[in-house]
């Protein structure tokens, strides 16, 4: 039982070390598809839960991706008058940026699949 | 309470908590987790998003290490990648690791300095020391009644080395704790 539990605990250490830096990677990756909020970006990751992105991660990324000029943030007011959001858009910056980290990881990728081989 | 009562005393709360922010930062920081929990509670979603946006302190916390982190590496000066390591170290094993390192590395950093200086001020008592006898050797300032046991080995080449060593151990300091600073970036505090 205990090592089973140790086993769980061990993996998880594990994905945690996985996200490392993929969580800016996926959001540049969103925008590069079109405008989002913070909120619609972590709409579409709920769908990918192990990117780990939360409520509580994504807006203090976004405010140093934005400081760092890889996003650009403006506000935007329904015209109903209703509370606006913030919209992000991808910088030249950040779709160069985009591009090597998705080369990169297109790269590790590939070396990884070949380590691991055939799984039957 | 209400629900915009609730979301109301969050985000009092977090306005206390960015105190050290700029005004138009903490104003956009406000405004944004308020628009993301009126968004929420459109959605009946409010205690969800509450809850995985943690304390006002917590989430005040995130945006203030990520603010931290990137002055410190677009600084690229000392002072602000040990502050910042320093200001992550009790919330952080990472950060606590490279200022350890990189303390040590400013640590010799003063000492060689401080060797440089006695070398200009009193040159009798810094140097190079061998004691023969016991086979030691030491780097540094010893004092006067040490001098009859030892033997300085630099002489006059002690300055331009200590200054070298200076130099070296503050580069090596800045270099390792930018490196924590590079972990530290690349990994978000409250993922999952």
């Amino acid at each position: 039982m205990y090592l089973a539990i140790q086993g769980v605990m061990d993996i998880e250490s594990w994905k945690s070390q996985l996200r490392k830096g993929a969580a800016e990677l996926a959001v540049l990756a969103l925008l590069a598809k079109g405008d989002r909020s913070g909120t619609g970006l972590l709409d579409e990751l709920a769908l990918r839960p192990d990117v780990g992105l939360s409520d509580g991660s994504i807006y203090p990324l976004l405010s140093r991706m934005e400081r760092e000029g890889r996003i650009a943030g403006e506000w935007h007011t329904p015209e109903d008058g209703g509370r606006g959001q913030k919209r992000y858009r991808l910088t030249p910056e950040g779709a160069a940026a985009l591009r090597h980290m998705r080369a990169a990881w297109m790269r590790f990728q590939s070396d990884l699949s070949l380590v691991l081989g055939d799984p039957t | 309470m209400t629900q915009a009562n609730r979301i109301d005393a969050y985000i009092a709360a977090l306005s206390r908590a960015l105190r050290g922010f700029s005004e138009p930062d903490r104003q956009d920081i406000l405004q944004e987790i308020r628009a993301h929990l009126d968004h929420r509670d459109g959605e009946g979603r409010l205690d969800e998003a509450l809850k995985s946006l943690g304390s006002p302190q917590d989430c005040a916390r995130g945006f203030s290490e990520e603010l931290k982190l990137q002055q410190a590496f677009t600084d690229r000066g000392p002072a602000r990648t040990f502050a910042a390591l320093f200001a992550l170290a009790s919330q952080r094993l990472t950060a606590a690791v490279g200022l350890l390192i990189s303390g040590v590395f400013f640590l010799f950093a003063a000492g060689f300095a401080f060797t440089a200086f006695y070398e200009l001020v009193t040159p009798e008592l810094a140097g190079l020391w061998s004691n023969p006898d016991s086979g030691s050797f030491f780097f540094g300032v010893i004092d006067s009644g040490s001098l009859p046991e030892t033997r300085d080995l630099l002489g006059p080449w002690l300055f331009p080395v200590a200054a070298l060593l200076t130099l070296a151990s503050l580069l090596m300091g800045q270099w390792l704790g930018r490196l924590f600073i590079r972990l530290l970036m690349r990994r978000p505090r409250m993922l999952g």
